[in-house]
């Protein structure tokens, strides 16, 4: 205690050093203000961007009202299925695929080097115009898909969009080619960390081909495909374009997804608090994907 | 050279910052003879040209200062919703998506124009100026929150080519509704026997996207005597069985239309540049859609098709009832607001004084190649709109100037702006088209939906 005895620690003046010593981190005269020059325009800019938006969201779509409004939309329900199926099925396969590719890539020679810079041009073109371009190609009258079915077999291809399965399905499928690219880059970065030694050592203990992957690589990869997969589902719950530029949330609303639902609910129906409520609902989801996110990053566990 | 140390740089940091504060009371000076306008881009270049010319020429004349933003459509509304939310305004904005003027006009958000109206009102047209009034919720009255600048209305596009090909004249098209749509289910079926796969008679957009399927609804709900479904008071009458048997016969022809294969099946999930791009893919005969943006957009690259193969039915050719009697069309109107909150409205009331002048707004709507129409019946008569040569102006300014008109049921009451945008009509639509529901049980379904919606607006 410095000396001090108990009766002058209890004194209000000298509680209030000891508090403002404390908030100032041991940090004395120029060099607090220094410290306070650097931090403060760190603070304004957190406030400004970060706090102020999810307090101000947060705000918007407080209003127990809206979320009475939004659950007797005839569409809410099917868009929370919508919502479900997009995720699971968007996320798994795409990360599934992004892991066996990512192997795939780790083989030497130029020619994978080839297909490797090829394979990353669907996530390296701008998105909006190739789902754009996605919507034009499944059109079921002049589409290029079901024409070349037409040409090639004399097929009538199916309405890819008139059908809420086959809209959804393909809204999917866009995800997955859109973005299977940038996960499998991950995953090889991911890969090629692996420490050679580790590798060549298992070699020669017989632990080649699925065994190596399945004894060594996997488990080595494991908490990075974890992560990944948490990251990937935060993004993607957050995702508008792919729907909206594939599907348009059609037929008859019927492949709607929260983010795009909120969309259409702030601007198409002038109703900004209930687009806030309707992607506020996905909170129960998203509050505990982001606490085990947290929890995975500060893992101390020796693994990539 | 003086060193530069902590203190040093701390001062110096302190003066920028002051220099800051204290320059700021110039900046809001000048503010005082400046207001900031965003308009929607044009769908032409030329528009955003005409609007460019007219600030210019407002701000030489008045030495005020515009710092107008021209803004793609989508994102424009996005903004404007975004602004009016947030309380950081504009001085002025078009009213984009139309329908904002009466939402927000019921929560009043918008500074009364009537003034600026005023400078202007034996110009205007009838149906302009109700459509630019909108009921405040607050003040519990219709007061004027728009100044009418331009108007759309919805004619039929039809190729020419096709129609011929298929045995058939353009002028021996019918005058009446059933018969006028019934006459292109002729074509296809003509069309077909000929070996044409993928030719559709009509482009119906039986879809949940957009603006048109409303549109197109509300034109067959009209023509079959449900005009009286939301009156000038804003009440709803689906009580009235005139109503009721209106929207039933709608959803039938429509939603038949569809199931019996008169219409591209990918109809059912179209956005609202979808029917034009597969018109001119004449993948359909015809289509029924807003504005001359069909036949504009094809003006330059294929004069041919403007001139000789595309007709449009404004009036004449736009049918009449089914008894024979003329049909008023229904107009959209851009409004110019100015939202509650502007920090100039007396140069924004100005600037809008300026810019509709018959000359000056004449002259931009005419830039605009005829897509939109003028608000003013005077401007009708301008050698633009009735050039002999031109095969399409004409008719779209009689049917949507001259001609009987009347403005979109959200004037009336924003309820109806939510019936458009929550695609009650199209989801009918698309429930007798594809799903088989009867077309009384899916109007049923459609009318309870309103009764919901209408509840929230209600208008003493």
């Amino acid at each position: 205690m410095n000396g001090a005895s108990v009766a002058e620690v209890d004194r209000p003046g000298v509680r209030w050093h000891a508090l403002s010593r404390s908030l100032r981190g041991g940090l004395k005269g120029a060099e607090y203000t220094w410290a306070l020059a650097f931090v403060v325009p760190y603070l304004a800019v957190f406030v400004t961007f970060v706090a102020y938006p999810v307090v101000y969201g947060l705000w918007m779509g407080s209003e127990p009202s809206l979320y009475r409004e939004l659950f007797t939309d005839p569409i809410y329900e099917r868009t929370v299925v919508n919502t479900i199926l997009y995720l699971a099925l968007g996320v798994n396969v795409k990360m599934f695929l992004a892991l066996l590719l990512s192997g795939f890539f780790m083989r030497p020679g130029w020619w994978t080097k080839v297909m490797l810079l090829i394979f990353v041009l669907p996530w390296a073109v701008p998105q909006i115009s190739t789902f754009i371009s996605i919507h034009w190609m499944l059109n079921g009258e002049w589409g290029f898909l079901n024409n070349a079915l037409y040409q090639l077999f004399h097929i009538e291809g199916p309405y890819w969009l008139n059908d809420r399965w086959t809209a959804l399905g393909a809204v999917i499928v866009s995800h997955i080619w859109k973005w299977t690219p940038f996960w499998t880059l991950i995953l090889l970065a991911g890969r090629m960390a692996i420490p050679l030694e580790i590798r060549d050592s298992a070699r020669v203990d017989g632990a080649t081909g699925v065994r190596g992957f399945v004894h060594i690589t996997f488990p080595l990869l494991a908490n990075l495909y974890l992560i990944c997969t948490l990251l990937s589902t935060i993004f993607l719950l957050g995702d508008f374009n792919a729907v909206y530029f594939v599907s348009g949330g059609g037929p008859a609303n019927s492949t709607h997804v929260l983010a795009t639902l909120g969309i259409r609910d702030a601007f198409d129906i002038a109703q900004p608090r209930l687009g806030v409520a309707a992607v506020m609902s996905a909170l129960p989801l998203v509050i505990p994907l982001v606490i085990v996110l947290m929890r995975k990053l500060r893992t101390t566990e020796v693994q990539l | 050279m003086a060193h530069l140390t902590r203190r040093s740089l701390l001062r110096g940091s302190a003066a920028i910052g002051a220099t800051q504060v204290l320059g700021f009371p110039h900046v809001a000076k000048a503010a005082a003879t400046t207001a900031t306008i965003w308009f929607a881009q044009g769908f032409v270049q030329d528009e955003d040209v005409a609007l460019r010319k007219a600030v210019t020429d407002y701000e030489k004349a008045s030495g005020n200062k515009i710092e107008l933003s021209i803004i793609p459509f989508a994102p424009e509304r996005q903004k404007i919703i975004s602004a009016i939310t947030s309380g950081v305004v504009p001085d002025m904005v078009d009213s984009n998506p139309g329908e904002i003027l009466q939402l927000y006009g019921w929560q009043d958000k918008w500074v009364d124009v009537s003034d600026v109206v005023d400078s202007q009102k034996g110009q205007f047209s009838e149906t302009a100026l109700q459509a630019a009034q909108a009921y405040n919720s607050v003040i519990k009255k219709r007061e004027f929150y728009g100044v009418p600048l331009r108007a759309a209305v919805v004619p039929c596009h039809i190729w020419r080519s096709l129609v011929e090909k298929a045995g058939l004249k353009v002028e021996d098209i019918p005058k009446t509704w059933d018969a006028y749509f019934d006459f292109f289910k002729k074509v296809q079926d003509n069309l077909r026997k000929q070996g044409e796969r993928k030719v559709y008679g009509l482009g119906f957009q039986v879809t949940a996207l957009g603006v048109d399927p409303y549109n197109l609804f509300m034109a067959f709900l009209v023509a079959y005597g449900g005009r009286d479904i939301v009156t000038k008071d804003g009440k709803l009458h689906l009580d009235d069985p005139k109503v009721k048997q209106a929207a039933i016969k709608a959803v039938a022809y429509i939603g038949g239309a569809y199931k019996d294969g008169y219409v591209p099946p990918s109809a059912i999930n179209w956005n609202d540049a979808d029917d034009n791009n597969a018109f001119h893919a004449k993948l359909m005969v015809m289509d029924v859609d807003g504005t001359l943006s069909t036949e504009v957009a094809v003006k330059e690259k294929h004069p041919e098709w403007y001139y000789k193969e595309i007709v449009t039915h404004g009036v004449p050719g736009y049918p009449n009832d089914n008894a024979g009697k003329p049909l008023p069309s229904i107009v959209g109107y851009t409004n110019g607001l100015i939202p509650k909150g502007a920090k100039n409205v007396t140069v924004a009331k100005e600037f809008l004084k300026y810019f509709i002048q018959p000359k000056v707004i004449g002259e931009f709507v005419e830039l605009g190649l005829g897509r939109w129409l003028p608000v003013m019946p005077s401007l009708a008569k301008s050698p633009f709109w009735q050039n002999p040569k031109d095969p399409h102006l004409k008719g779209y300014v009689q049917q949507g100037l001259l001609g009987p008109t009347i403005p979109d049921y959200y004037v009336f009451n924003p309820a109806m702006a939510e019936v458009r945008n929550q695609q009650v009509w199209s989801l009918a639509m698309i429930d007798v088209a594809k799903e088989g529901v009867k077309p009384e049980a899916a109007v049923e379904k459609a009318f309870k939906r309103m009764e919901e919606m209408f509840a929230k607006y209600p208008i003493a």
